[in-house]
């Protein structure tokens, strides 16, 4: 085999349990490709008897004098080394829980992981841990190491019987494993060479698997991000840099930049000495533009396809790695990509046990905890589905002084608040109606309006709204009814129940609603219109006749009333997304007025709105 | 160019560029020899030509004359913002330390020095993981309180290419763009970007430097390597560490430790 020096160099992490032999296993490792220099390995010898113990292949990694001294990885550290076939880097990562921030600096940039577990001792609480962290950190590719078969007499049995346990974890937090080595660090077996005290063990040895992985990206994604780290002005071009994350830049592309929503073509390339004609992954660029638009730090450029989704408020799997307390009151700040943003947390979904994999819901979070977060912020952010696209799709928070957690982003349950349409205004002028609304107003005696009840399915609205209709209608009043499933047979038939389907279902309700305001018409909606920002944006198209009526019952009571039988069907996993089960509803904040079905019968409920539009809508 | 030298090309321009705009005052500090020269180069890229910050030397006054010719002839080439530090003498330096290193230290002082009577809130060095084991241990974006003190017990979380910029007054930044890089890895990258070195990196009479600090602690070793391409085909064939002629390495096991815990590179 030749040395390809044009290969890329993987970083492979080892991790595990503390004391699995992570740092003993590197130290081994080099040591019998011939990696470690005649002065290093000197070096180790003199150290190892200075604290009088038997030669310490840890030393090598182990270079601060508190982890000699107490024979422990504090700090993540990297070592460079070649194998027949390529170089390497390995991350030695330490195994002790007190230290998973530095574990998870080290593993964040690797393209390949080891998970050492001791065959001896079993699979621990860190194994399991740093398992589920490698997952959340998108380190994909993953060697097991059953280290120490020496202290089980090389036993298949036992062997195989932590290998089962071991898989079978792995294979239910969805992490790819592509080989199970048994190994002894101590003395070399199945590194390099083949053990002859395992003749049962068919595979291939840890070196040979290891100059096995391709690490390059299999497949080409043609979509590009690009998010902008900064704006220098340079004589009087201002040139735009920043890294390509994704796609391919070049002359005349076009890019949409978010959050602004604007789009624009590359002028030219900026580089020194001379730029190249076309970028791609990984490379830092600067660009000029052909139209001067705005464009700041922290957005985020893509073609024009398939953009980035704008967010203001989100779901994230987060690892927390402060003392402090998770607190709703607090801004913290969010970066992600080049951009900064000050969010709050909103809501602790679950927390994560990372030995049981139960989901709980806890009001507080420990440090080193793994769980999911509901996060809101007061501007609008540019970010990917994880699942989509991995770079632009993770954060870390910060309080004012450190880094108290980082995230991966999922974008299933909240909408997209990015306009999609650029249609030109230029040629719509608004046609006037040669009857007013107040010529309507006086002629049936009332202020048109819009009475929107909000709340979860079977809360309610539809029996209310039916019942108050009936009795305003007695009342001479000019009054409908315009009803969600209704609209849904109908006008909105073509629409699901993804979070941008619910957007453009509410959007048309309202759209709807504002015809008959301008018909004279009372008009009452029962929509779950469970988004305060969709609901918001309703209210925005004649705040003055809008009326927000938050109809109240919990998801229990709901669940537990089930007219259409829909509840059941949804615990059982058979409706995707459905509101309150596997789709948040958010609460109004200020309400017009709130009618508890839990605690009023319909007939009060049905007077306390029938006053209420009354007293508002009456002259 | 390779894909190994434009991956570590693109990473050094990201941080460059992540530190220019997160940290208000910053300074390169250009040590004259083979890794500053590249950090140099990189600099020239990531802003297009024109380095926005200034050069810092920490000058012993016991450097090799090749050196300080070196610096001016560049100073002037490259149209760099220059500024010469200077350090204080060695009967100032901790006594404890062994003599190699008590030496070294000075320029620990002097950095110190230049550091509070600039402002500078970010420094900019050439280390590299590669180089030593603590060195390995480092962040990219390294926070030192105000007496210097490296904490190395409880560095911050770094991942995802995102660090915390927020910090005290006191505090300044270490900032190390080459840390991934490896002493082969530069050796390329100057042959492939043709940039200038110091002629003590090449073989005369058997011998050569491989590493430069000041001249009376710092040895050459044995070498026929006369130019970029022989350096590069030694160190592919090398057993023995580049600081092998760096006399306070060796000195004690701990040495590089308490120096650097103390503010040194």
């Amino acid at each position: 085999m030749k040395l390809n020096i044009d290969s890329e160099v993987p970083k492979v992490v080892v991790v595990g349990h503390v004391d699995h032999g992570k740092s003993s296993f590197i130290g081994r490792f080099l040591y019998d490709i011939g990696e470690i220099p005649d002065e290093k390995f000197a070096e180790l010898k003199k150290a190892s008897k200075t604290r009088s113990i038997d030669f310490e292949f840890a030393f090598l990694l182990d270079a601060l004098q508190d982890e000699r001294d107490q024979g422990i990885t504090i700090d993540t550290t990297r070592i460079f080394f070649k194998t027949k076939k390529r170089k390497y880097v390995f991350i030695d990562a330490p195994g002790h829980k007190e230290f998973i921030k530095n574990m998870i600096t080290g593993a964040s940039s690797a393209d390949i992981a080891i998970l050492i577990v001791d065959v001896h001792e079993g699979i621990k609480q860190q194994t399991k841990k740093h398992a589920y962290l490698l997952k959340l950190l998108g380190v994909e590719k993953v060697i097991i190491l059953f280290n120490k078969m020496d202290k089980i007499d090389y036993a298949e049995k036992k062997f195989l019987r932590v290998k089962f346990e071991l898989e079978k974890f792995l294979s239910s937090i969805n992490i790819k494993f592509n080989s199970s080595i048994p190994i002894s660090s101590k003395f070399g077996d199945n590194l390099v060479k083949r053990s002859t005290k395992m003749p049962w063990f068919k595979g291939q040895v840890f070196v040979e698997v290891l100059d096995k992985y391709n690490i390059s990206d299999n497949e080409i994604s043609h979509f590009i991000r690009f998010p902008i780290q900064d704006i220098y002005k340079i004589g009087d071009k201002r040139v735009i840099v920043g890294r390509i994350e994704n796609g391919k830049i070049s002359n005349g592309t076009e890019l949409i930049f978010l959050p602004s929503n604007e789009k624009v073509k590359v002028n030219s390339l900026e580089a020194w000495p001379k730029a190249k004609k076309i970028y791609g992954p990984g490379d830092c660029i600067g660009i000029t533009l052909n139209d001067q638009i705005f464009v700041d730090r922290g957005n985020l450029a893509s073609d024009t396809e398939s953009p980035p989704k704008l967010m203001n408020r989100f779901e994230s799997n987060v690892f927390w790695i402060s003392d402090k307390k998770i607190s709703f009151d607090k801004k913290y700040f969010m970066k992600i990509n080049t951009g900064e943003y000050e969010v709050n947390i909103n809501k602790i979904k679950n927390v994560i046990n990372t030995e049981s994999l139960d989901r709980k819901k806890n009001t507080n979070v420990l440090k080193n905890d793994i769980c999911e977060l509901v996060i809101h912020s007061s501007q609008f952010i540019p970010m990917d589905d994880y699942s989509f696209n991995k770079s632009t799709a993770r954060f870390c928070l910060l309080d004012s002084e450190e880094i108290v957690a980082g995230g991966i982003i999922n974008l299933k349950n909240y909408p997209d608040q990015r306009e999609k349409k650029y249609i030109s205004k230029n040629n719509i002028t608004p046609e006037s109606y040669s009857i007013t609304e107040i010529d309507r107003s006086i002629k049936f005696n009332h202020r048109p309006g819009i009475i929107w009840l909000t709340g979860l399915s079977g809360a309610g609205k539809s029996t209310i709204a039916k019942n108050v209709e009936k009795r305003l209608f007695k009342r001479n009043f000019n009054v409908f009814n315009l009803d969600g499933d209704n609209l849904r047979i109908g006008l909105n038939k073509n629409l699901d129940f993804t979070p941008e389907d619910r957007t453009e279902n509410i959007r048309r309700t309202a759209e709807v609603a504002r015809l008959f305001t301008q018909a004279g018409f009372l008009v009452l909606v029962s929509l779950i219109s469970p988004y305060r920002s969709e609901r918001k944006k309703a209210r925005d198209i004649r705040p003055e006749l809008f009326r927000e009526i938050y109809v109240k019952a919990s998801v229990d009571i709901c669940a537990k009333r089930d007219v259409k039988g829909l509840y059941a069907k949804a615990l059982r996993g058979e409706i995707e997304s459905f509101t309150g089960i596997s789709s948040p509803y958010e609460e109004p904040e200020k309400p017009n007025i709130i009618v508890d079905t839990t605690i009023e019968k319909v007939e009060e409920s049905v007077i306390k709105l029938e006053k209420y539009i009354i007293k508002e809508f009456s002259f | 160019m390779q894909k190994n030298l434009r991956k570590l090309e693109n990473e050094s321009i990201y941080i460059f560029r992540q530190a220019y705009r997160s940290i208000p005052k910053i300074a390169l500090l250009w040590s004259l020899g083979k890794d500053s020269n590249v950090m140099v180069w990189l600099a020239f890229k990531a802003f297009l030509g024109k380095i926005p910050f200034p050069l810092v030397h920490v000058d012993t006054g016991k450097k090799f004359k090749e050196m300080y010719e070196f610096r001016d002839k560049y100073v002037k080439e490259w149209e760099v913002n220059f500024i010469k530090g200077s350090c204080p003498p060695l009967e100032d330096i901790d006594p404890s330390l062994p003599p190699a290193a008590r030496s070294a230290a000075r320029k620990t002082e002097g950095l110190k020095e230049i550091i509070k009577k600039e402002k500078f809130k970010g420094i900019i060095a050439g280390i590299r993981r590669d180089e030593q084991g603590t060195r390995a241990k480092e962040r990219v974006f390294s926070p030192r309180d105000d007496s210097g003190v490296w904490n190395i017990k409880n560095q911050p979380p770094e991942f995802w290419d995102q660090s915390n910029f927020n910090y005290p007054e006191s505090v300044h930044v270490r900032i190390h763009p080459l840390l991934g890089w490896t002493e082969l890895d530069i050796w390329e990258y100057i042959r492939y970007e043709k940039i200038p070195v110091v002629d003590l990196y090449f073989s005369k009479k058997g011998k050569r430097y491989r590493s430069l600090g000041d001249r009376d602690i710092t040895l050459p070793v044995k070498s026929s390597a006369k130019t970029i391409d022989q350096i590069i085909l030694e160190l592919q064939n090398s057993n023995t560490s580049e600081r092998s002629g760096r006399a306070m390495d060796h000195e004690e096991e701990n040495v590089f430790e308490r120096l650097r815990s103390k503010g040194y590179m």
